[in-house]
C-alpha cells in the first residue's frame, strides 16, 4: 500500500460484539483477516467489520495486535526478535491458553508456535496432578475408554513413560540436534541442512567398536580360561564366598570378577 | 456429562502443543491428566521406549500408539553382558516386528538393546517399512551378515542414503560376522552424503584409509581401522593432508594397534573433536597425553589406564569442556598395577574439570578422603561408576570400609542417578544411599554388605530407583519381602548369589500379580530342593502382559494367586 499521511484502517469485530479500527499492514499479518480483505473485500467500513472467530476476544485482539505490530515491521534482527517473542509469553497460563486459541483460529502460525511451545514448557516436569490443577481439566480417567477400562493405568503409563537410563551411551549423531529446541541461535542455514539430514536413512551396526564396558568384559572373559589356569596355577588365594564351584560356571562367574562392579 | 473445561482447546491445538514434548516422562504425565488427553496423546505419540520388553506386550503397544515413527526397545538384563545370563534366555524381538510390521507401515527408527535378532527379522524390517531409516542394534545377537545384507540392499534402493557403516565384531563373538569395506569400496559415492559416520573394518589398510577421506571432508565420525604398519613417510603425509581436509570430524575412535608414529596425521584436527575413543589403542602415556592434550573442545573420553595420573592431569588442564570420562584397564588380570594409575588421577580431573558429569574408572586403590575430595569437587556429577579391580579391597590409607566414601558421593551429588560400588563396603554404605540417593535411578552393586538391612536401605530409600542390580552380597528374604511393593514401582531387579530362598521367591510370586518373578536356576526344577535354599539367580519385572511365554527350561516363574485359583 501506499506510505505517506494516510494510513489505511480496517475494521474488525470481535466475540463480544464490539467492533474496532486497525491499521490495515498490521492486521493483515493475519492470514485470516488478510484473506478477508483480499479474497473477500471485507473490513473497509464498520459496516462490513471482518467478523473475527469466536476464539478472539477483545483482550486477545490487543495481544495478537502487539505482537503484529513488533513483527511486521522488516529492518529487525533474529536477535530482536526472539528477546521479544521471550518477553511477550511471559503472562499468565490462562491467558496463553486463549491467546494460543485465537492466533490459531486466526491462521497466524509463528504465534502459535510461540505460544504452543511456551504452554509445552509450563507443562514440561509436571505431574499429572498438577497439569490438571493448571489447566482446569477433570480427573475422569478412571472411566471405560472407548469401551474398556484402563487396566492400572498408572503400571501401564509408568512403564510406557520410562525413560532410558543410559542416555547417552549410544552416539546418533542425529539424536544431537534432536532437542526440539529452536531457541539456540542455530543458523536457519545449517538447521535447513539438518533438517534434510534427518529426513535420510541411515544404518548402524553393533555398537561393539564403542567400548562399552560390557564389549571390554566380553574380549577380556575370551582370555579367561587361560589367565585363569595361570591364576590357579601361581596359588593366588580369592575370597570364595557364595559360589559354588561347579566347573564351567565356576569359570564363567569369576570371568566376571573384575566388573563385578558394574 | 463432563463440566465446562475453564481453558478449551481444539484438539489440533493441543496436538501441536504436545508435539513439542518429547520426553518420555511427560508424554507419560499428559496421558494420565484426563480422558481427552489420554486419547489426544496416544494418537500423536510418534516415539516409544519400552525398557523391558516383557513389561508390556508388542499388542498393547501398537493398539495404543498407532502412529509410532520410532521405537527403542531393551531385552536381557544388564547382567547379560557379564554372562551371567545363560544362553536361550528370551528377549526375541521377532514377535515385536511382525506386530509392527501389520501396524506401522511408516515406521522409521527401530533401536534395540540386548536382543535376539535373527536374519528373518531383518528381512522382515527390510521389506516391511517404506519410511525406514535408522536401525540401531546394541549388544545385540542372532544374526548374520545376510540379515544385514537385506537390509543395506533396502536403504540402497533409497536415492539420497545418508550414512554406511561398516563394523568390527570380536574375533570371539562367532555368532556375528566381520564385515570388510571392499565390498563397498570404490562404489560408494561419499560425496553425496551430507553428514558421514564411517567406522572401519579393523582391516583397512592406512593408504585406503586416507583415500576413503580425501573423499569425504564432511565427515562428522570416524572409527579407523588398524593402523599397524611399518612407518612409511608418504603414507603418512597422505594421512595427515587427508585429515587436516576433514574440518567437521568430531568424533573419532578405532585406532587399533596404532603405531604412535602416526598419530600426529591427526593432530591438525583435534581441536575440532569433541569425542575421542582411544580405548583400543595401546600406545603409551607420553604419545597418548600429546594426542590428548591438543583436544581442547573434548567433551567425552575413552582411553586405557595408560593415560596414567600424570595424562589425567594434563586433561585436567587442557580438556575443560569435558563431560564423560571412561578410564578402562589395560590388564585387569595382572597381580601388580603395570601403569601408573591411581585414585589422584580422577581426583584431579574431578577438580579441573567443572562441567564433568559422568565417569567410569577403573583402579586398583582408593580412599575415603579421594572420594569425599572428588564428591565435593563435581556435586554436579549424574553417572559415578567405580571398578577397583580386585573386589573387597579397603581405603588403602586406612584399612576402613570405603563406605564414607561413597557416602559422600550420594551426598553432596544430588543429582546423581547411576551408581556401580566397588571396594570393601559394609550396610552403612547403604544407609548413605538410602539416605542421600533420591535422584538415584540405577545401582549396581557386588561383593558388598553385610545384611539384609543393606538392601532394605537402598529398596526403602531410594525413591527414584528404577533398576537394581546385584550379585554375590549377604541378602536374603527380609528386605525383599518387607519392600515388596516397591519392586512394582521398578523396572528391574536382579540378584544372584545371594541369600533369597526359593519359599521367599514363591510368596513374592503370589503375592504380586504385576510383577514377573522368574527364578534362573541351571540345577533343576527348584521344587526339588526345599523352600529354603537359597535360588541361583533371581530376575523380578514389573509388567502388564502377564506371564512371558517363551521361557527356557531354566526359568521358573512364580505363580501368583489368580493362576492358581484358574488351574
Amino acid at each position: 500500500m501506499v506510505s505517506g499521511m494516510m494510513k489505511p484502517y480496517i475494521w474488525l469485530e470481535t466475540s463480544d460484539g464490539s467492533i474496532q479500527q486497525v491499521e490495515q499492514e498490521i492486521a493483515m499479518y493475519c492470514p485470516l483477516i488478510c484473506k478477508e480483505i483480499i479474497q473477500k473485500g471485507m473490513g473497509s467500513s464498520k459496516n462490513c467489520a471482518i467478523c473475527l472467530p469466536q476464539r478472539v476476544s477483545p483482550a486477545t485482539l490487543s495481544l495478537i495486535l502487539d505482537y503484529c505490530r513488533f513483527h511486521q515491521v522488516p529492518g529487525r534482527s533474529n536477535k530482536e526478535r526472539k528477546s521479544y517473542d521471550e518477553k511477550f509469553v511471559r503472562m499468565d497460563t490462562k491467558r496463553l491458553c486463549e491467546l494460543t486459541s485465537a492466533a490459531d483460529s486466526l491462521q497466524l502460525k509463528p504465534l502459535v508456535d510461540l505460544t504452543s511451545r511456551a504452554l509445552a514448557r509450563i507443562i514440561e516436569g509436571k505431574s499429572p496432578e498438577e497439569i490438571r490443577e493448571i489447566f482446569h481439566l477433570p480427573d475422569d480417567l478412571t472411566e471405560e475408554v472407548n469401551g474398556q477400562n484402563i487396566r492400572h493405568p498408572d503400571s501401564e503409563a509408568d512403564i510406557i513413560a520410562e525413560t532410558s537410563i543410559s542416555h547417552t551411551e549410544n552416539v546418533f549423531p542425529h539424536k544431537e540436534f534432536d532437542d526440539g529446541d529452536i531457541d539456540d541461535g542455530i543458523d536457519p542455514a545449517l538447521k535447513e541442512k539438518i533438517d534434510r539430514y534427518k529426513s535420510k536413512p541411515y544404518v548402524f551396526g553393533n555398537h561393539f567398536e564403542h567400548r562399552e564396558v560390557e564389549d571390554f568384559a566380553r574380549r577380556l572373559n575370551s582370555d579367561w580360561p587361560e589367565r585363569m589356569q595361570e591364576l590357579l596355577s601361581s596359588g593366588q588365594e580369592r575370597k570364595t564366598r557364595l559360589f559354588s564351584p561347579n566347573g564351567n560356571s565356576f569359570l564363567r562367574r569369576n570371568a566376571c570378577m573384575f566388573f563385578h562392579c558394574l | 456429562m463432563r463440566p465446562k473445561l475453564a481453558y478449551s482447546f481444539p484438539e489440533e491445538v493441543l496436538e501441536h502443543v504436545f508435539s513439542f514434548i518429547e520426553c518420555d516422562k511427560d508424554r507419560g504425565s499428559i496421558s494420565l491428566v484426563c480422558k481427552s488427553w489420554y486419547e489426544i496423546e496416544r494418537w500423536c505419540r510418534r516415539r516409544v521406549f519400552v525398557g523391558n520388553c516383557y513389561a508390556v506386550s508388542p499388542a498393547t503397544v501398537v493398539n495404543r500408539f498407532p502412529k509410532v515413527r520410532s521405537i527403542t526397545i531393551k531385552g536381557k538384563p544388564h547382567f547379560a553382558d557379564f554372562n551371567l545370563v545363560p544362553e536361550g534366555w528370551g528377549a526375541y524381538v521377532g514377535p515385536w516386528i511382525k506386530a509392527m510390521a501389520a501396524a506401522y507401515p511408516w515406521l522409521q527408527e527401530i533401536r534395540l538393546k540386548r536382543m535376539v535378532v535373527t536374519d528373518e527379522c531383518l528381512e522382515l524390517i527390510a521389506k516391511s517399512f517404506k519410511n525406514f531409516g535408522v536401525l540401531v542394534l546394541t549388544s545385540c545377537e542372532g544374526f548374520t551378515t545376510d540379515g544385514l545384507a537385506a537390509i543395506a540392499a533396502h536403504c540402497s534402493e533409497v536415492e539420497d542414503i545418508c550414512g554406511h557403516w561398516l563394523s568390527h565384531f570380536p574375533d570371539s563373538y562367532t555368532s556375528l560376522v566381520s564385515l570388510n569395506i571392499s565390498c563397498l569400496g570404490n562404489e560408494v559415492n561419499l560425496s553425496a552424503l551430507e553428514r558421514l559416520t564411517l567406522r572401519l573394518n579393523r582391516a583397512v589398510p592406512l593408504d585406503k584409509l586416507a583415500n576413503l577421506l580425501r573423499g569425504a571432508p564432511q565427515l562428522v565420525e570416524l572409527g579407523t581401522g588398524a593402523y599397524t604398519s611399518e612407518m612409511r613417510p608418504e603414507v603418512f603425509s597422505n594421512l595427515a593432508e587427508a585429515f587436516a581436509g576433514c574440518r567437521q570430524l568430531k568424533s573419532l575412535s578405532g585406532f587399533w594397534d596404532v603405531l604412535p608414529s602416526y598419530l600426529p596425521a591427526v593432530y591438525p584436527i583435534c581441536s575440532n573433536l569433541t569425542s575421542l575413543n582411544m580405548s583400543y589403542a595401546t600406545i603409551q602415556s607420553p604419545d597418548l597425553i600429546k594426542l590428548v592434550s591438543q583436544c581442547e573442545n573434548l567433551q567425552r573420553l575413552w582411553v586405557l589406564d595408560y593415560i596414567e595420573d600424570a595424562g589425567l592431569e594434563v586433561i585436567a588442564a587442557s580438556c575443560k569442556d569435558l563431560r564423560e570420562l571412561r578410564v578402562f584397564p589395560s590388564d585387569p588380570f595382572g597381580l601388580e598395577p603395570n601403569v601408573a594409575l591411581t585414585e589422584q588421577g580422577l581426583v584431579s580431573v574431578s577438580e579441573g574439570c567443572s562441567k564433568l558429569q559422568s565417569v567410569l574408572y577403573f583402579c586398583r586403590q582408593m580412599s575415603n578422603v579421594a572420594l569425599l575430595t572428588i564428591a565435593r569437587n563435581r556435586p554436579n556429577m549424574t553417572r559415578f561408576r567405580l571398578c577397583i579391580i580386585e573386589p573387597q579391597v579397603p581405603d588403602y590409607l586406612t584399612q576402613d570400609p570405603l563406605d564414607a566414601g561413597f557416602g559422600a558421593i550420594v551426598e553432596h551429588c544430588k543429582d546423581l542417578r547411576r551408581l556401580s560400588l566397588s571396594g570393601l563396603l559394609t550396610d552403612r554404605v547403604f544407609e548413605y544411599i538410602g539416605t542421600y540417593g533420591k535422584k538415584l535411578e540405577m545401582l549396581s552393586v557386588a561383593f558388598a554388605g553385610d545384611s539384609d538391612l543393606g538392601l532394605h536401605h537402598v529398596l526403602s530409600g531410594c525413591d527414584n530407583l528404577r533398576k537394581l542390580e546385584i550379585r554375590d552380597c549377604p541378602f536374603g528374604d527380609k528386605a525383599l519381602l518387607a519392600n515388596a511393593a516397591k519392586l512394582e514401582t521398578m523396572r528391574s531387579l536382579w540378584m544372584s548369589s545371594c541369600l533369597v530362598s526359593y519359599g521367599a521367591c514363591k510368596l513374592l510370586g503370589q503375592k504380586m500379580p504385576m510383577l514377573n518373578v522368574e527364578v534362573i536356576d541351571e540345577r533343576g526344577p527348584p521344587d526339588s530342593r526345599p523352600d529354603n535354599s537359597p535360588v541361583e539367580k533371581l530376575y523380578i519385572y514389573r509388567t502388564v502382559s502377564g506371564p512371558r511365554l517363551d521361557m527356557p527350561g531354566y526359568v521358573w516363574r512364580m505363580e501368583d494367586d489368580s493362576a492358581l485359583r484358574i488351574s
